[in-house]
């Protein structure tokens, strides 16, 4: 098995473009370089080791001018130029959702600090922090001595990037629009972090629920949903989001799937003629309307889904590109459709 | 090219603006994000049973949207008009004393809060331009009376102060949280409930009636503050009164549709191209040309982008620049 991936890896630069990695079939082992694997089982293969060993000296001497021999130049999700070291173990996570994905994948323990938001799981809580997404504390960052930070274009902000690469830090930019994008955020993490087995795993395991999902309600009549993102004035998910994405796997239809922009301003006009069969609200831990609050909404009590009670909490973790948003999936797709699942959990 | 401030020219001007408003009000009510057309918008009005939805869309999110541009808009441009007289200054706008910020911070503190105290953010809002409001009036205030120098430093620096202490705010929150809030800050007009329409209707009204009050003062005052109290105008009374009246004004509007920009700086300057310097010909003027204003300004933000919304501040701030540059020109050139 080794033997056939060992032409593949020899070299430098074998980790291809987010893109183009992403539309290569999963193959459970994609190794890059022999160091990454686990001591263990490159102790079975004393003699491909020698000859790792020769690579690597190979790699010394005709790659001088690399960050650290080890360094890695590559194009990540956001089209920037990243040095990513072979086996990062100081990684710093800038979102929420990247510090879920790099738990999931089981390398927590190499996460050296996240963000104050940063609540998923629990142990996440106890690291570090940077500071918050959009400003974080460069000097904090830099206090901690990572050898890769990862961001989000969604979150973050492309000066925070640029400073780091200044200093010698590298970020690894992610990018998430749909569900599938999210899968290969996992991806992409689990290769750069040399976890790649743990993400063909969760992946595995991923696709499966979002595929059982999908299997319950093919056929079902969609019904028509209001995502609140803010309530005053009236925000919803347009259709470039993650969300548009979850509620139409879920079994649902989007009523501002016309809108431009990520993040639009819905007319309560538009709201009230599109009349949604049901509503959604995401729940946040802290600073987040009240249902009462959005019964002050003119013309809101006249709406189908109040009128019928169909409006409901959905947690937070819809709101975040991580492994959970697979959970909310299965949670939007219960709301839309109770009847086959189980029925849904809050309502009012 | 101004006009006479006769009492026949005001009564005209009156009339003229009045009927201009009510245009621009019909054919704010005929459009909007929801496609109606007319027949339905006129049935909707009545309340006639033919359509509920459309009834329900115009009488409870256009009408009210309308009615509450109309009262903002005067507001502000009335507000606008007795500081720029009170201040003696071109520049002044109803933002320049901190009383918008006070309402800003208010408002953002009670959604940080959450729970009951955020739903009654717009009431934490007004508390906070009050606060904000005998605030600088007691740093403006020197050996017993107001003077208007002070007064507009204390508020400048009160406004920025307060101002830094909202980006302070802004950054304790999650990004989700601080678009909704960002929104707010830029003006919005989407949510108004018929309680709010109850309360700031008289207040409004009675404030700017108020104001015009002390149109003749006004004048005076324009000459300074000495001669207008050799010309036998109670300074003190007057300014504590105008600024009072202005702040209230201020705090009213903004805590129901945050810190719509450029309208209380424009619209006074327009009234006077036309209508002259006289404030019992200014402050008429100004109150129902805020209102044509902001009534068309939020027309467009409710169409341009549909099935989406502009938030309305942005439209009087891209309109109100250059329409200001070109009549500018206009009456000097």
């Amino acid at each position: 098995m080794l033997a056939v991936d060992w032409p593949r890896v020899s070299g430098n630069i074998s980790f291809a473009p987010a893109a183009i990695a992403n539309s290569l079939p999963v193959e459970p082992v994609r190794m890059r370089n022999p160091f990454c694997l686990p001591e263990s089982r490159a102790a079975r293969h004393p003699p491909l080791r020698r000859a790792a060993a020769a690579v690597w000296l190979a790699a010394l001497f005709i790659a001088p001018f690399a960050l650290g021999a080890a360094a890695r130049h590559v194009t990540d999700q956001t089209g920037r130029q990243v040095d990513v070291p072979d086996h990062p173990h100081h990684i710093v996570s800038l979102a929420p959702s990247i510090t879920e994905i790099i738990y999931a994948l089981g390398a927590g323990d190499e996460l050296v600090g996240d963000t104050d938001f940063c609540d998923y799981p629990p142990e996440a809580k106890l690291k570090p922090h940077v500071g918050e997404v959009v400003n974080p504390s460069l000097e904090r960052i830099v206090a901690l001595k990572p050898d890769l930070v990862f961001g989000t274009a969604e979150a973050n902000r492309r000066e925070t990037a640029d400073q780091l690469a200044r200093l010698g830090i590298p970020l690894y930019g992610l990018t998430s629009h749909n569900l599938e994008q999210t899968f290969v955020s996992i991806q992409d993490v689990g290769e750069v972090l040399g976890h790649e087995r743990q993400a063909q795993e969760l992946l595995g395991s991923l696709r499966a629920r979002v595929a059982a999902v999908e299997k319950r309600v093919a056929g079902q009549p969609r019904p028509k949903v209001l995502f609140v993102v803010w309530y005053r004035p009236l925000i919803t998910a347009g259709p470039q989001t993650f969300i548009s994405d979850v509620i139409h796997r879920g079994g649902g239809v989007s009523i501002s799937g016309d809108l431009k922009g990520e993040w639009p301003r819905l007319s309560l006009e538009v709201a009230l003629q599109r009349d949604p069969d049901v509503i959604l609200i995401p729940q946040t831990a802290a600073f987040s309307p009240s249902l009462e609050d959005f019964e002050k909404l003119p013309g809101w009590k006249d709406l189908r889904a109040v009128k019928q009670h169909r409006l409901y909490l959905v947690p937070e973790t819809i709101l975040r590109p991580s492994p959970r948003l697979v959970d909310a999936l299965e949670e939007v797709a219960a709301i839309l459709h109770p009847a086959s699942g189980s029925p849904p959990r809050t309502s009012r | 090219m101004t006009i006479a401030p006769t009492r026949r020219n005001v009564l005209l001007i009156v009339v003229v603006l009045t009927l201009s408003l009510a245009g621009v009000v019909l054919a704010a009510l005929a459009v909007g994000g929801a496609h109606l057309s007319l027949g339905e918008v006129w049935s909707g009005l009545r309340g006639a049973a033919a359509d509920p939805q459309a009834a329900i869309i115009i009488r409870e999110i256009r009408l009210p949207r309308i009615i509450l541009a109309i009262l903002v808009g005067g507001a502000l441009a009335v507000s606008g008009t007795g500081l720029q007289a009170l201040l003696r200054n071109p520049l002044a706008d109803p933002y320049v004393l901190g009383v918008s910020s006070g309402a800003a911070l208010g408002a953002i503190v009670a959604l940080w809060l959450g729970g009951r105290v955020a739903a009654a953010s717009p009431l934490v809002a007004f508390l906070g331009a009050a606060l904000t409001m005998i605030w600088v009036y007691l740093l403006g205030r020197r050996a017993g009376r107001l003077a208007s120098y002070t007064l507009l430093l204390a508020g400048v620096i009160t406004a920025s102060f307060l101002s830094a202490v909202i980006l302070f705010v802004l950054t304790l929150l999650s990004t989700r949280d601080v678009r909704g809030i960002a929104f707010w800050l830029m003006g919005d007009l989407s949510v108004v409930t018929n309680v709010q329409l109850r309360l700031l209707l008289p207040a409004i009204v009675l404030a700017i009636l108020g104001m015009y009050l002390f149109a003749k003062d006004l004048n005076v005052l324009l000459l300074g503050e000495e001669e207008a109290a050799h010309l036998g105008v109670n300074v003190t009374r007057v300014e504590t009164a105008v600024y009072l009246l202005a702040s209230l004004l201020t705090g009213l509007a903004v805590s129901v549709s945050g810190a719509i920009g450029y309208l209380g700086l424009l619209v006074p300057h327009l009234g006077r191209m036309i209508v002259g310097n006289d404030h019992r010909a200014l402050l008429p003027a100004a109150a129902l040309g805020g209102a044509i204003v902001l009534v068309l300004s939020d027309m467009l933000a409710r169409t341009v982008i549909a099935p989406a919304e502009l938030p309305v501040g942005a439209v009087t701030a891209v309109a109100g620049a250059p329409v200001f540059i070109y009549l500018l020109r206009k009456t000097t050139g």
